[in-house]
């Protein structure tokens, strides 16, 4: 199964009954997905909006309205989604938002590229907001976290954007759902169903009364906080005696657990160290690994971007080197292996 | 019909100069890219192009090649006329300071069909209202091709395409084709025509004329694409002229709002003569066939009335 048509069929077992998309490259099978099986299923909406700004907001409709909705595509259209990701965390509305992220910047390419990492863990659109980032590394994890995402959504009544890349989309691998019944669809309190035999509910990002905006913030901040410390997550792999840690995400950490098999068979002590949530960081468990290793290796396929959440997670604990490769160019292992062992002989780590 | 003994003049009527030469990846039969480059024959060497994202935008463009022997500058697919306008109002903010000497730029933005009546409509809508001199040239080949045939709101109705797909509970794409002619021209534009390549005299006229008008202007033509419509590649010139003799696309213009018919096909073919071959309509049905025809002579009929013919 392609990684799109994986997170296509998640989506759908999740119990998502409202797709809305639009046509970009490297993300259609998604959509081509969805067209073929929820316009065939009873009870379920595919809708090719006329824009990804429509296509969000059609996702903003449906959620305050109850519903189990997405959206899905890449780098660009996710620039032009990021209006109506700013009211959808205003509003507070569960919804899941899927970038197979591309080259950039403007139209850049169609190739694998992982340079929105800023764009989608600063929150993205305008107003002091965050997303729940996941980051896949497999297909498997794809159809996986897809699942977490809409539980995360309905628990925190909050966007989740699955962070792939084009490489993951297209790319085939043997998948396995492993949850079969969807979680119940929970009833919000704030859900708009018509007002017959009750008083009207509203739903509004605009308040002119600041103190009454501060405390929106603060109850956001407040939700913020707790998701910080209960759903942030990570892989260690091989770091139990690494001297050199590599911290990479994504589709850049599949490439390095290839470089990193190369390097051990080399005898050099080399770990690695993969965020899957992007946002919240999980800084607690990097902090914690670099009172064991003091030497780390950011590898990402953009110019330096979750380097600064690692640094900012080590606290001057330890020491960060860079390896980068932007523009949708996808290193091979061996390449990875070659900065790894450069990097290793420079510290000293071989003695 | 057209022109008799076209080989004997056809040389004095189109001009010699290409600007869209060869080298661009466009698939082989792609009606589109002729389409292009004969509008660019008759627009000439004075022009500047803005271009949406799309088929002719990736095909005549992968970095660092180029078929375009023109200034060209892509944009985001929504904006090709935002840009445009912008191009206009600095020109002619240079041209007033005396920057740059004062001549008659044309200003030329063009999009596919998604990219006109889907995403762009906002930014056409608003240049076409602040009446910049540039014209809009839509390329409309019914779908989005380059991102792997979805529809859009340009296909026609029971087209098969992979976001409409045919099965038991839907018949391919289930609305109806937008109307972008009589959305231009409710704008008051001077110039609206609809062209095929299939026709290039009369396009190149057209061009001409969209060129000549005092205001924006806006081209729709029907772009045969044989990996959309799976077509054969060698009848993409028949595939044009069938739409057009069936009355699926007729060609007509609209100048200061006076509706003028550019051919007159009658009597129309059924539109099974056009149908037949393409993949895209295989899986319709005799019913949905009839409410096509239907359709499609009733709104000819309409048009008839507009240009006055009887």
């Amino acid at each position: 199964m392609t990684g799109n048509a994986a997170i296509a069929e998640a989506a759908i077992r999740a119990g998502c009954r409202c797709y809305f998309g639009y046509p970009i490259t490297p993300q259609n099978e998604l959509t081509e997905y969805m067209a073929a099986h929820l316009s065939r299923r009873e009870g379920c909406a595919f809708i090719q909006a006329e824009s990804e700004i429509s296509a969000v907001n059609m996702v903003y409709g449906a959620s305050v309205a109850g519903a189990r909705a997405m959206t899905s595509s890449s780098s660009p259209g996710i620039s032009l989604k990021q209006e109506g990701i700013s009211y959808l965390a205003a509003c507070q509305l569960p919804s899941v938002i899927v970038n197979m992220s591309r080259g950039g910047p403007g139209l850049g390419s169609i190739s694998a590229s992982q340079s929105d990492y800023f764009q989608s863990t600063r929150g993205g659109g305008h107003g002091d907001y965050r997303t729940i980032v996941l980051a896949p590394a497999s297909v498997q994890e794809l159809a996986d976290l897809t699942r977490r995402a809409f539980e995360l959504a309905d628990k925190y009544l909050i966007p989740v954007i699955i962070l792939g890349d084009g490489m993951l989309g297209q790319m085939m691998e043997p998948v396995e759902f492993k949850h079969e019944a969807p979680s119940a669809l929970p009833v919000r309190a704030g859900a708009l169903r018509g007002a017959k035999g009750r008083h009207s509910r509203f739903v509004r990002t605009f308040t002119s009364n600041p103190a009454e905006l501060e405390e929106v913030n603060w109850s956001l901040f407040r939700r913020y906080q707790l998701i910080q410390k209960q759903e942030a997550s990570c892989e260690n792999y091989l770091t139990e005696d690494a001297a050199l840690v590599v911290t990479a995400f994504g589709i850049a950490a599949r490439i390095a657990k290839g470089a990193i098999k190369q390097a051990r068979a080399l005898g050099l002590r080399v770990g690695m160290f993969r965020p899957v949530t992007l946002w919240p960081f999980p800084s607690e468990q990097l902090k914690e690994l670099s009172k064991r290793a003091k030497y780390f290796l950011d590898f990402e396929m953009n110019m330096g971007q979750m380097i600064d959440d690692v640094r900012l997670a080590l606290e001057g604990g330890g020491d960060v080197s860079f390896y980068g490769r932007p523009g949708g160019v996808i290193p091979n292992p061996t390449e990875v292996l070659r900065v790894i062992t450069r990097v290793y002989h420079q510290k000293g780590l071989n003695q | 019909m057209i022109m008799p003994n076209i080989e004997l003049y056809a040389a004095n009527v189109i001009p010699k100069e290409e600007y869209a030469v060869s080298g661009h990846r466009a698939c082989q039969g792609c009606a589109e890219i002729l389409a292009v480059r004969l509008a660019l024959k008759a627009l000439g060497r004075d022009t500047i192009l803005t271009m949406a994202t799309g088929c002719m935008e990736i095909v005549s463009t992968p970095f660092p090649t180029t078929d375009w022997k023109l200034p060209w500058i892509h944009v985001a697919f929504e904006n090709a006329a935002a840009v445009a306008s912008g191009v206009d109002i600095g020109l002619k903010i240079l041209m007033k300071k005396g920057k740059v000497k004062k001549s008659d730029i044309n200003i030329v933005a063009i999009g596919g069909d998604g990219g006109t009546s889907d995403i762009g409509l906002q930014s056409l809508s608003g240049a076409f209202e602040r009446y910049h001199k540039f014209i809009y040239i839509c390329v409309d080949n019914e779908a989005y091709m380059n991102t792997g045939v979805q529809r859009s709101s340009s296909t026609p109705f029971g087209a098969m395409t992979t976001t409409s797909p045919p099965g038991k509970l839907s018949m391919g794409q289930p609305t109806w084709k937008k109307n972008m002619v009589k959305i231009a021209v409710a704008h008051n534009i001077p110039y609206v025509a609809t062209a095929c390549p299939s026709y290039p005299f009369d396009l190149i006229e057209k061009v001409k004329k969209a060129k000549m008008a005092d205001g924006p202007a806006y081209l729709h033509i029907l772009s045969v694409c044989p990996t959309g419509w799976r077509t054969a590649s060698d009848l993409s010139i028949r595939y044009g002229r069938l739409a057009v003799e069936s009355g699926v696309f007729p060609l007509y213009e609209v100048e200061n709002g006076t509706y003028r018919l550019s051919l007159n096909p009658e009597p129309l073919r059924p539109v099974t003569d056009y149908f037949k071959g393409q993949g895209r309509f295989r899986h319709l049905t005799d019913e949905y066939i009839d409410k096509i025809q239907k359709r499609t002579i009733k709104e000819w009929e309409d048009l008839k009335t507009l240009c006055g013919v009887k």
